[in-house]
């Protein structure tokens, strides 16, 4: 055992739009699509506020005109409902040729969840999964939202781990397509984390779950706009 | 309709990406499908031209179905179309390849449709291509045995049993790799119950040992149902010398090594009423008993690191993972043993379709080495058989195989005198003694039996 898989981190200190972030997964997902064989790679970042809408999401879960929007809204080409990311957000964009695990969207789905679970896990706290409703759940709480799209196995997009955001922009969709069934954040339960401390431990949890070596990129592997 | 995911049935079409008329260059996205929150777009494996869309955005489609029509030329679009909306049960059985499933060649010329086409390679070429180069068989879905250009594709055994039995092969829907018509497909369809699988060892799902656990009678209905069948394995006629294969051979190696380890051996009886209880829960899942008994002992090996370690020259080597191997035995002779790696900290989900992807790749023989060769433990399951005791012998590079029998109601007396029926299962435990001493031995089985027998719903995760 013990052979990891070469995987290339992108890591932004600043907050990130959501067009660039997406962009830079487009980049990524070209490569390997061009170059299957070549390394993973994973971008870790916090978005300016925006909501983003899946391919097939439903326009009707938003709680205002979405042609006046108070965020950027985009619509973007990964599975799910309306999603709201922001500052005190960790995205995590795993852009991964699945046919290196598993080759099951399924799957994915599973690991990305357990992603989240063996992370909190690490703070003492038992978060879950609930069945039918893909993300990580913590005492009947949505803490990690989770939404993949995938070009030949080629996946882009990920998860957004809650962890001091504000949760105000939360309120004006309904997040997922759940009405009944709240956001929260890691902060509620842990008082002292910040997005900043929990960003190493994301990247190690999932290094660990899905059999990787993060490095950083070599310089002809740097992103354009990045 | 694509499989996204083993454990796809339906999938939902966001969006045809292409319109019909419209030219489509092989490799191009068509259309996107989403199951879950996962989207996947969905490529055309042949150029030519989308002739007709048989379910349009915003539908749902189980996995096999057809979708759409592409056909080779501009000049043929009307014609598909035309028989498109009448058509499309009769072609639904064309559309077999699937996103894991698919051969990474180019797909077989255009497997044609069974329905009149007014000229040569007109209609199917389905719109599920697969996207390219995809492994082989996550549990693939049922596909048509006869879309291979028309030729039956069936294993031995099953070709034999379906003359037996009076079942044709031809429109039978295989559930083998690409669609191979398997032994139990065809007692499936002769109506006969199906019997233990010939790829025997916890391949199947494993149900016997709950069968026979919850049936008392259930082992002993098998046998005459199997008994249509040929009734032992042999490798040769009577009279006959038959040379070992490769698999044979190495088997032999590893066998005859295992005499230079001093091997001594532990056994134990498990009650098994609540593991066969959420067996019965998980199963619908795609959970196998065989995923649920491997995490049981990756979970108690990781407590119990001198029962995972192996005898080296330098000394005790202790493996930095638990990786719990299940012995396979194999159609043409041979066994082998794929690894759950790292069975005690994977769920018990991703186990089970890590175990179906494992058993299905062994049958095609497409293993890579670290995937039979880095177990840290083996299991050894002939529950399905309703084998009440056996013991194994020890694999060079490991300390310890588990022996794990059928559970069977069995009359238990407690201690407090009082008398009840209880689902039990004998498991025997082979050790080096160079590594592994009595004591380790029996604490490990006492733990592994406690856990079975009072927390099997830890399993899960």
């Amino acid at each position: 055992m013990g052979s990891q898989l070469d995987a290339i981190l992108f890591e932004s200190e600043r907050l990130v739009p959501f067009e660039r972030g997406w962009q830079a997964q487009r980049q990524l997902q070209q490569r390997l699509l061009l170059q299957p064989e070549g390394p993973d790679a994973v971008l870790l970042l916090q978005h300016e506020p925006c909501y983003t809408l899946g391919r097939g999401a439903d326009p009707s879960f938003l709680r205002f005109d979405h042609a006046n929007p108070p965020l950027p809204l985009h619509r973007i080409d990964r599975g799910g409902e309306v999603t709201h990311h922001c500052p005190g957000q960790l995205v995590l964009y795993p852009v991964l040729n699945l046919q290196r695990h598993g080759a099951d969207l399924h799957l994915y789905l599973r690991q990305l969840e357990q992603v989240g679970i063996d992370l909190l896990a690490e703070y003492g706290l038992a978060a879950e999964r609930l069945a039918g409703l893909t993300g990580v759940w913590l005492e009947g709480h949505k803490l990690a939202a989770i939404g993949v799209g995938a070009r030949r196995w080629i996946s882009q997009h990920g998860l957004a781990l809650n962890v001091d955001c504000d949760l105000a922009g939360f309120s004006q969709v309904v997040p997922c397509g759940l009405a009944d069934r709240p956001v929260g954040r890691l902060l509620d339960w842990r008082p002292q984390l910040s997005a900043a401390a929990v960003a190493p431990r994301l990247l190690a949890v999932f290094a660990d779950r899905f059999g990787l070596a993060l490095r950083a990129p070599e310089p002809q592997e740097q992103l354009q706009g990045w | 309709m694509p499989a996204l995911s083993s454990t796809m049935t339906e999938g939902k079409i966001v969006e045809w990406l292409k319109q019909p008329g419209q030219r489509v260059e092989r490799g191009d996205s068509v259309l996107v499908v989403e199951s879950d929150k996962a989207d996947m777009d969905v490529e055309a494996f042949h150029g030519g031209f989308l002739a007709a869309v048989l379910m349009p955005a915003g539908g749902t489609a189980p996995v096999g179905e057809t979708i759409g029509l592409i056909v080779d030329s501009e000049a043929e679009i009307a014609t598909a179309a035309a028989q498109a909306p009448a058509a499309p049960a009769a072609q639904a059985p064309v559309a077999t390849a699937t996103a894991s499933s698919a051969p990474a060649s180019p797909a077989p010329a255009s497997p044609v449709a069974a329905s009149p086409a007014p000229s040569a390679q007109v209609v199917a070429a389905p719109v599920v291509a697969a996207p390219v180069v995809v492994p082989p068989a996550v549990a693939p879905a049922p596909a048509a045995a006869s879309s291979n250009g028309g030729r039956v594709v069936a294993s031995p055994r099953a070709k034999k049993l379906a003359s037996q039995l009076g079942v044709v092969l031809e429109g039978l829907r295989g559930s083998g790799p690409h669609g191979r018509i398997q032994a139990e497909d065809v007692l499936a369809a002769g109506g006969q119950p199906i019997s233990v699988p010939r790829v025997a060892e916890g391949s199947g799902p494993a149900v016997a040992a709950v069968a026979s656990a919850s049936n008392g009678a259930a082992a002993a209905a098998v046998a005459p149902a199997a008994s249509a069948a040929p009734l032992g394995q042999a490798f040769g006629r009577p009279g006959e010398t038959v040379a070992f294969n490769t698999l044979q051979q190495a088997v032999n190696r590893s066998m005859v090594a295992s005499l230079t380890a001093p091997c001594f051996r532990v056994g134990y009886t498990i009650t098994t009423d609540k593991l066969d209880a959420f067996y019965k829960k998980v199963k619908g899942k795609g959970v196998t008993m065989t995923a649920l008994l491997a995490k049981a002992v990756g979970v108690v090996l990781a407590r119990h690191p001198q029962v995972n370690a192996t005898t080296t020259d330098a000394g005790m080597l202790y493996p930095a993972a638990v990786n719990v191997a299940v012995a396979v035995a194999m159609e043409d002779g041979g066994l082998i043993t794929p690894v759950l790696a790292n069975t005690d900290s994977t769920d018990i989900y991703s186990l089970a379709r890590n175990w179906a992807d494992l058993v299905a790749r062994a049958r095609s023989k497409q293993l890579k080495p670290e995937e039979y060769s880095t177990g840290t433990f083996t299991l050894s399951n002939l529950g399905m058989f309703g084998v009440d005791r056996f013991d194994a012998i020890l694999p060079p590079g490991t300390g310890a195989i588990l022996a794990v029998a059928a559970s069977r109601p069995t009359v238990v007396a407690a201690k407090d005198g009082s008398i009840s029926v209880k689902n039990q299962m004998q498991v025997n435990l082979t050790c080096d003694h160079r590594t592994i001493y009595g004591a380790h031995a029996a604490a490990f089985l006492k733990d592994l039996a406690q856990l079975i027998e009072t927390a099997p719903e830890s399993l899960a995760f």
